[in-house]
């Protein structure tokens, strides 16, 4: 019964044992010093963050000498950068070695829980396979450089790159790992480089989420939070394995379905949540509107929905009932998806008779060429419930990396300044006011106005950004000649056999990252020179704001001292943005400090002032560092149902003041812990669905029903948004003070710089600064304003490809061709030779492209060979066993070679891989390529080398978890 | 030091087993009976003594009850 | 305070591992040794559950019957420690432990030679000085004389793993049990504990 999860386990280790030995090598006295370190750690120093803490004297008894270390133990608490769960985390320092990790009790989002990942971080101070100084490749190897040959040569690569093809031919690949303060100064930096050409995972993630949601309510995010799950009576997990991906939520969870909610969980696989669910339902991958219109049917057909919420508070839903009642027949979505009438009848009565219900998605769903639909789909369910806007209801949607939110939030979007404030000359306007420079000096950064107010190319598209025929590139600069990933795994974008060609044509692949190895061994596999590594470092080395899921903000402390020669991400922007010539325009408002080492940092808390000053849109105004700062010294006084302090310096806030938190940081918003929720006045975190698509459609209405307002608004009907004009118009304008007059004059809410507009309508009124609207199940600027179903562009069923097929082809997408119905008219019978469905997804031990993960030792050992889930009839068909290597080839010809893990975890004609390995190509083990000494534990194929073509419609998302394989011994 | 030690580490909580009880009868699952102590090692502290307690048992009872408060969420959940 | 005991929920436990990354961090645990692992049945079909498993420190622990060099000693709290100057590698403690608790850093091959055994110390050390470098390059950290517990209960994400006085452990153990109604079985217990105790002593008053 004792045995391990994997049969292959036992040999690999021994053979890792010995791989992981060598690469040690002259680091093992550092591991061997800091494992002495760790002693005599409960020491009094900390007693006054550590309620439960004891002061004891074991310093005082202790033997003196090296290995003890004679400083003071200090407390550094920080937030696990491994998931947008956001667990809070104490560090002990002693003499500025991480000796020891305890856990925050305290939390209100954690409660001291961990995952693998988030109880391994101290590994980060360890850092052994990082890199650790900035390298070159030289003739086909890696060699070390200083930091200041790599800022001149890198600088100077650039610049010459602008000099001849413009400034959008530098593509700037961002991340969600950055803190707030550096992925919004990040945004700031391409700016001022001149181009859009800029983005980080959340196109990869969540990207048609945040596009379908916003369209449909007002704001892309999580709607409620982690903790409000609690108040579910019922929970759909469609598209989400949560207990993997975010083990933390499970403690929520898992208490809820304690206390008799019920748990539904529909996924292709049989995952670790749905072995948690009372009802499991298997569906065909990319099925997911079927799926949730199937749902809808029965709720239709017995009169489940909520009418009077309908009607106050939704636009279109007449138009979707007529679609379900007439397309989604049980018949329909059986043959669509899978799934038996009973089985959709069960659930649709689970989530109609045990409200508030909640549902929850991840990548699942998003990662699909309709995920804009899918997605749209979910909140058309919930709609149709009244779920939104109540506690234990909402759209749980959980995103992926630990500030993705934030980043997707205020940082570098190729569609979008800061705050999802867009591309306009007004946008740019604003900002530039906010930043203190001049408007047209960054117009005369960019090649053009055009240019300036056109959406760049998604990181999704890079590759095609290289690759594509020139003449078809909707900018002037033609192809992309640079590449800088500054903090991004290629690993996870698709079609990874096409990107080491791009790789190979580019002129300069600079990449900036403590982990920078799975990029750099790609590139030295085709490339002998030009391309840069710059050690970055962990979160953990820096300070700064993150934003959970929930869309709380939590502000980490510097834990130690950057190791090596790596550098915080916004020290090296600054290096280059001085190297650039407008180092003095980029820190305009934000004080600038020597660090250690005599390198210039700019200051993360008034960068965070900053941000506080611009972005009114989504309430990231009111987080002053102060406040944060008081809301991780006092976690134990919120509560963790409501996230609310009950008592305390931070009494009748919201922990983390989830934005929006409007206002000024003196108007003392307390932030908004469930979105659009009218049962709570607007200064205690209610809210309503926004005013943003008109205030009518077709003749009819779109402003939400009478007495459908927030608690206690003096405007208890539907309303525009706030500005000058409408302020005057209701005579309140008055109230404004003489300053705040002179700034809000012809501003609406979202640019009046002085926030008294936002002031006077929420304080002194009650009344939202966004207006109040009805919520659209009909979002009519889409290319299926009905959400359709679209059958994926490889898709093993040709049959109903005839009956449900993609879009029409883009010429100018995202600057892009785009192929949607030629490419799937193509491949139409590919499935013949490809019967399988290859899907992939998560596992708990790693982390997104995986290299910092599966640098760490500890999680390492628990994962140490890629491997595919394979149905044992299908490997019983291709005659291999389980623990044998067989090779998986997609359409692409592309071929991995991985352990087959046989189980009845997926369905047959099901493949499952995870996502996170790196470092073998085809077979072969990378080790040769990547720089010496910075190369993983663990390596394996990464899937994304087979994955196909296919982008959404909307956001140009990849399809990652619907496109084929066959499988075959090796 | 030790010596002192070694007479607070006694029998009461060491034994021995008989090795029988483990192979024999299938009906006895596996759990042995011990009689007599026979610890060989070095004498060792008990946790309130060595540490930062300085020897105040109730003390440390008082810390570790607190500290097994947070493994019980619902103490904060209502 | 009486007997410190270990509990693993498997209504709650996701098979996430932080109790075995929490291990491996606390005390700096080497490659290849597992002092705790995470085992799951019924993988990946209805009715998979995990637990987690390390020394649970029973109350008649067979490895301390079997030591030929009595290296084993339990404490006051019930906690089983043993003494590694004295261990001599020889394996007989792992082929007693029905949790397969004991590990052995230079194993697993079956004739080798074998280091001295490592294994849980519910986070209370061994036998030297509390808090002293010997102790934890030998036996890691020792928590409980910090007025801590084991830092993998501690970080368990959903709180399934639950360590501490019995007594405690039970009473929290207890109310989740209330409340769901149900799924109450305590795995590994009875073998640990001696709920097998109390059905012998059952059978011996029948027998009597």
């Amino acid at each position: 019964m004792l045995t391990k999860k994997s049969a292959t386990a036992a040999t690999s280790a021994r053979r890792l044992r010995g791989a992981s030995a060598r690469q040690l090598g002259h680091t093992m006295d550092r591991r061997a010093f800091l494992k002495r370190s760790g002693l005599g750690v409960g020491a009094g120093a900390l007693a006054t963050q550590l309620p439960y803490n004891f002061i004891g004297a074991a310093d005082a008894a202790a033997p003196a000498g090296a290995a003890r270390g004679e400083g003071k133990a200090e407390v550094r608490r920080t937030v696990c950068t491994h998931c947008s769960v956001g667990c809070a985390s104490d560090a002990i320092v002693r003499n500025g070695v991480w000796v020891h990790q305890e856990p925050v009790f305290d939390s209100p989002i954690n409660l001291g829980a961990h995952c693998a990942k988030g109880a391994a971080l101290r590994e980060h101070g360890h850092g052994e396979y990082r890199l650790k100084y900035p390298m070159k490749l030289v003739d086909g190897k890696y060699q070390k450089i200083s930091w200041e040959q790599a800022l001149n040569e890198v600088g100077d690569r650039l610049l010459k790159i602008r000099a001849e093809s413009g400034s959008d031919a530098v593509y700037w690949i961002g991340s969600s790992k950055h803190n707030n303060e550096q992925a919004y100064l990040l945004r700031k930096f391409v700016s001022f480089w001149g181009t859009n050409n800029c983005d980080h995972q959340a196109r990869i993630c969540h990207s048609t989420t945040v596009a379908g949601v916003a369209n449909t309510w007002g704001y892309g995010a999580m709607t409620n939070s982690y903790n409000d799950m609690q108040n579910a009576k019922a929970m759909l997990f469609i598209g989400s394995n949560a207990a993997e991906a975010h083990p933390v939520s499970l403690l929520h969870i898992l208490h809820a379905k304690e206390n008799g909610a019920k748990m539904i969980v529909v996924d292709p696989r049989f995952t670790r949540t749905a072995a948690k669910a009372h009802q499991y339902i298997r569906i065909r991958s990319g099925t997911d509107v079927p799926f949730l219109f199937g749902l809808l049917y029965h709720i239709f057909q017995n009169g489940w929905e909520d009418k009077q919420y309908i009607d106050d508070r939704v636009f279109g839903m007449d138009k979707i009932r007529e679609e379900v009642l007439a397309k989604w027949t049980p018949d329909k979505v059986e043959e669509a998806c899978g799934v038996p009438e009973d089985q959709m009848l069960l659930a649709a009565r689970t989530m109609a008779e045990n409200r508030p219900s909640t549902i929850v998605w991840c990548m699942g769903q998003t990662q699909h060429s309709i995920g804009n639909a899918m997605v749209r789909a979910s909140c058309i369910l919930q709609l149709a419930l009244g779920n939104i806007g109540k506690a234990g209801g909402g759209a749980n949607i959980f995103r992926g990396h630990d500030n993705v939110q934030g980043a997707t939030d205020v940082g570098p979007n190729p569609d979008s300044l800061p705050g999802y404030y867009g591309l306009a000359a007004g946008s740019w306007k604003h900002w530039s006011s906010v930043w203190g420079v001049d408007y047209e000096w960054v117009k005369g950064r960019y090649a053009s106005q055009e240019l300036m107010e056109k959406s760049g190319i998604t990181v999704s598209r890079w590759i095609d950004g290289v690759l594509e025929n020139k003449d078809l590139i909707d900018q002037p600069a033609g192809n992309l000649r640079a590449v800088v990933y500054w903090g991004h795994a290629p690993n996870s974008q698709t079609r990874g056999a096409e990107m080491v060609e791009a790789m190979k044509k580019l002129d300069t692949l600079v990449v900036i990252d403590p982990y920078p190895s799975a990029t750099a061994a790609m590139a030295a596999m085709v490339r002998k020179d030009g391309v840069y590594l710059l050690p970055a470092c962990t979160q953990f080395e820096t300070t700064g704001s993150a934003t959970a899921s929930n869309r709380s903000l939590q502000w980490r402390e510097k834990v130690i001292e950057p190791l090596f020669e790596s550098k915080p991400d916004h020290t090296i922007m600054y290096a280059f943005a001085k190297k650039f010539g407008w180092g003095e325009q980029f820190v305009k408002n934000i004080k600038v400090e020597k660090d250690a080492q005599g390198w210039d940092e700019p200051s993360m808390e008034d960068t965070l002032r900053e941000i506080n000053r611009g972005t009114w849109t989504i309430g990231y105004t009111g987080q002053s560092p102060e406040r944060l700062k008081l809301h991780m010294k006092h976690m134990h006084t919120f509560d963790v149902k409501t996230l609310k302090a009950v008592g305390g310096p931070c009494d009748g806030e919201y922990f983390g003041l989830p934005w929006p938190c409007y206002g000024t940081p003196e108007m003392k918003h307390p932030g908004t812990p469930n979105l659009y929720d009218t049962s709570k006045h607007v200064m205690d975190g209610g809210g309503n669905f926004r005013a943003n698509f008109g205030v009518e459609k077709d003749g009819v209405s779109l402003l939400a029903g009478a007495g459908s307002a927030s608690k206690g608004a003096d405007l208890q009907m539907g309303y525009p948004e706030f500005d000058h004009v409408l302020l005057k118009k209701l005579g309140w304008w008055g109230e404004l003070t003489e300053a705040e007059k002179a700034a809000a004059e012809g501003k609406n809410w979202k640019t009046d710089p002085s926030g008294g507009i936002i002031r006077v309508t929420m304080k002194n009124h009650g009344c939202h600064p966004f207006g109040n609207a009805k919520a659209r199940a009909v979002v009519w600027n889409f290319p299926d304003p009905v959400p359709q179903h679209r059958e994926p562009i490889y898709s093993p069923r040709p049959d109903l490809v005839a009956k449900y097929p993609t879009h029409d082809d883009k010429l100018k997408f995202w600057r892009l061709p785009t192929l949607y119905k030629s490419m799937q008219e193509k491949v139409k019978d590919i499935s013949k030779d490809y019967p399988l469905v290859m899907t992939s997804g998560r596992l708990v031990e790693y982390e997104g492209g995986g290299e910092e993960t599966r640098s760490n030792p500890w999680l390492a050992e628990l994962q140490q060979e890629m491997f595919a889930e394979v149905n044992p009839k299908d490997a019983n068909d291709a005659g291999f066993r389980n623990g044998e290597y067989i090779w998986v080839e997609s359409p692409t010809k592309a071929k991995l070679k991985v352990r087959a893990q046989v189980t009845q975890r997926v369905a047959p004609g099901t493949v499952f891989l995870p996502f996170h390995f790196s470092g073998w190509w085809q077979g072969k083990d990378m080790l040769e390529f990547y720089p010496a000494g910075a190369a993983p534990v663990v390596r394996g194929e990464a899937v994304n080398t087979a994955t196909t073509y296919g982008y959404d419609s909307v956001t140009m998302m990849q399809e990652t978890k619907t496109t084929l394989c066959r499988v075959s011994k090796a | 030091m030790s010596a002192k030690m070694m007479k607070r580490l006694p029998c009461a909580v060491l034994a021995v087993s008989a090795l029988l009880g483990l192979s024999a009868c299938s009906e006895v699952p596996q759990v042995s009976v011990y009689e007599q102590g026979q610890y060989r090692g070095k004498s060792d502290t008990r946790p309130w003594e060595g540490g930062e307690f300085k020897g105040d048992r109730a003390a440390w009872e008082k810390a570790l009850k607190e500290r097994s408060r947070g493994q019980n969420e619902y103490n904060r959940i209502q | 305070m009486g007997r410190m005991k270990f509990l693993c929920d498997a209504e709650r436990c996701i098979e996430c591992n932080g109790c075995v990354t929490a291990c491996k961090n606390e005390h700096e645990v080497p490659w290849g040794v597992n002092r705790r692992r995470v085992v799951t049945m019924n993988d990946g079909v209805p009715g998979e559950r995990s637990i987690s498993v390390a020394c649970m420190h029973c109350s008649d622990a067979p490895c301390m019957a079997v030591c030929p060099t009595d290296c084993f000693y339990k404490t006051e709290d019930g906690v089983v420690l043993h003494d590694k100057d004295k261990c001599i590698g020889c394996g007989y403690c792992f082929y007693a432990c029905p949790f397969g608790a004991p590990q052995f850093p230079n194993g697993p091959a079956a004739f080798g030679a074998r280091g001295k055994m490592d294994k849980c110390t519910f986070c209370a050390g061994g036998p030297e000085a509390d808090g002293s470098t010997a102790e934890y390059e030998k036996y890691g950290s020792n928590r409980l004389a910090q007025g801590k517990l084991p830092l993998c209960a501690e970080m368990c994400s959903t709180k399934a793993l639950i360590a501490g006085d019995a007594d405690v452990v039970a009473n929290i153990f207890r109310e989740r049990v209330l409340r769901r109604g149900g799924g109450a079985e305590v795995w590994g217990w009875d073998a640990a504990y001696g709920g097998g105790e109390q059905k012998r002593e059952r059978k011996r008053e029948g027998q009597s």
